[in-house]
């Protein structure tokens, strides 16, 4: 999977399943669109289902570096790079 | 310090409505809110009680995802009833978060749906399909999710009591919230109860042989408290919420009053946790009286916790004949129109007597077709009666042998 096609999939989570309204790629997840330490969680579960993998908890504990969609992205193209290497 | 403690809004989500015109229309025209038992794909075929008080009219709830991911579905009732509440009341945002403001609110146990999702997981194979034990089901689950999803949507950081004791939840959250404000420790509580759809609640009465079955083709016609037919009760649904606020300052800010909270007892059998117990019940009913610093004679209305099973309305009524006297108050059952409501049935009940109070006439307990001789002893309301009701005592009684009892004053009622 490429990065635009990462990038559409992210966002139709976000939009749907976690109704941010218009998001952009470098917003602030926290403090534009209110996303908390349990829709992190969420997101990480979904994350596994898109890369077919279950994440370590060292892989988790690193996600909460993560503040804007840019930051999903860059973490899920690590996490896959790091599983194929 | 001793503070007077008001009721100055309040909402309900019955069987027999949301709306109050709705509610005060069922109770005028005798409509019922028992409906068949729903296919729930696990327990329902095994159960032999086929009816439930149920609300199946729809309800926009309008909630953010950002509140809804912590809800089961008993917290959306709950949610629901303290939304209306505060809008009604119309509290300063400052007040609301003030710290001065608590919630005092419960459930049977918490959302059994989502405790069912959980178990699951654990009789099913795990896979994508059902997922595993999600981040927030603790929080969708657990026994205080009314409470604190109320105090997170609103903001609220006041103290929080989350009472969970069955069929006292609510009337119980009601008395602790009076005796916060009256004692001084807040100047509000939002206070109340909910209980969502559920067979576990049903199958439990029915091993018990304390539901209804002997009218599951005509669910209108159960429970019958009183009546020499009752077969048992029937398990219901909803949500109530009051706001009771420091008479004082309620008045200051010019707050519409609907009742004063004047008196509230709460004691335990100290024995059995499943049989009524007549000196218990009797106890508690003396108690709310002595609290309120009035005699029997000042109670015009008695809302009775009387579920319809065979033993729990004789002791009942005995023990009010007990306090009562040859001449007791009024009597009516209101779980006659909409089944047991378990955990919100103290607080529906309130909200209904404040209702009577409103509109001047006392509802008929529904079903009442020939009292029970052993119960022949009280003032049964046996049709709709234009009466004013000054002082109005709600009684419940739960398994684990928990009794509580709230005295009520009319709004209209209160410097007089």
């Amino acid at each position: 999977m490429n990065r635009d096609e990462l990038q559409e999939k992210i966002l139709t989570i976000l939009t749907v399943d976690f109704e941010f309204s218009q998001p952009g790629l470098d917003d602030n997840l926290r403090d534009d669109h209110g996303f908390d330490s349990i829709d992190a969680i969420e997101l990480l579960g979904k994350i596994e289902v898109i890369l077919g993998i279950t994440l370590t908890r060292e892989e988790k504990e690193k996600a909460m570096e993560i503040r804007t969609i840019n930051d999903v992205l860059d973490y899920i193209e690590a996490i896959d790079s790091s599983r194929h290497r | 310090m001793k503070r007077r403690v008001v009721i100055t809004a309040c909402s309900a989500i019955t069987p027999i409505g949301w709306d109050k015109n709705d509610i005060i229309d069922s109770l005028r025209q005798g409509k019922s809110g028992v409906k068949p038992l729903r296919d729930d794909g696990l327990l329902n075929k095994h159960i032999h009680s086929r009816v439930f008080g149920t609300v199946d009219y729809p309800i926009d709830y309008g909630f953010k995802r950002q509140y809804r991911k912590t809800m089961g579905p008993v917290a959306y009732y709950a949610c629901q009833v303290a939304q209306d509440v505060l809008e009604q009341a119309n509290l300063s945002r400052e007040f609301i978060t003030s710290g001065r403001l608590g919630v005092a609110f419960g459930s049977t146990h918490g959302s059994p749906t989502v405790q069912r999702d959980i178990y699951r997981t654990f009789f099913q194979e795990l896979d994508a399909k059902f997922s595993s034990i999600g981040a927030v089901d603790y929080l969708r689950s657990m026994v205080h999710t009314t409470a604190v999803n109320i105090t997170r949507m609103f903001g609220i950081t006041g103290r929080v009591i989350a009472s969970s004791t069955a069929c006292t939840t609510s009337s119980q959250s009601i008395g602790f919230g009076y005796e916060m404000i009256k004692f001084g420790m807040q100047d509000a509580m939002i206070c109340g109860g909910a209980d969502e759809y559920d067979t576990t609640t049903v199958a439990v009465f029915d091993n018990l042989l304390a539901c209804s079955s002997a009218y599951n083709e005509t669910p209108w016609r159960t429970p019958r408290p009183f009546d020499s037919k009752r077969d048992g009760l029937v398990v219901g649904e909803g949500g109530g919420a009051v706001l009771l606020e420091e008479y004082e300052s309620a008045k200051r800010r010019g707050a519409k009053i609907l009742g004063e909270i004047i008196g509230f007892a709460c004691n335990n059998n100290g024995g059995d946790l499943i049989l009524p117990n007549l000196a218990g019940i009797t106890a508690t009913l003396r108690l709310a009286l002595q609290d309120a610093e009035i005699s029997p004679g000042a109670v015009d209305f008695i809302s009775a916790h009387a579920t319809g099973t065979k033993m729990g309305d004789v002791i009942e009524a005995q023990a009010i004949a007990a306090v009562y006297g040859e001449n007791t108050p009024f009597v009516t059952g209101l779980k006659s129109y909409m089944g047991h409501t378990m955990g919100t049935c103290g607080v529906i009940e309130v909200i209904l007597t404040i209702y009577m109070m409103e509109q001047g006439f006392i509802a008929p307990t529904l079903n009442l077709e020939q009292v029970d001789e052993r119960c022949g002893m009280l003032r049964h309301v046996r049709e709709v009666t234009p009466a004013p009701i000054k002082i109005g005592a709600v009684q419940n009684f739960a398994f684990g042998g928990v009794n509580t009892c709230l005295i009520v004053k009319a709004g209209s009622e209160l410097d007089k």
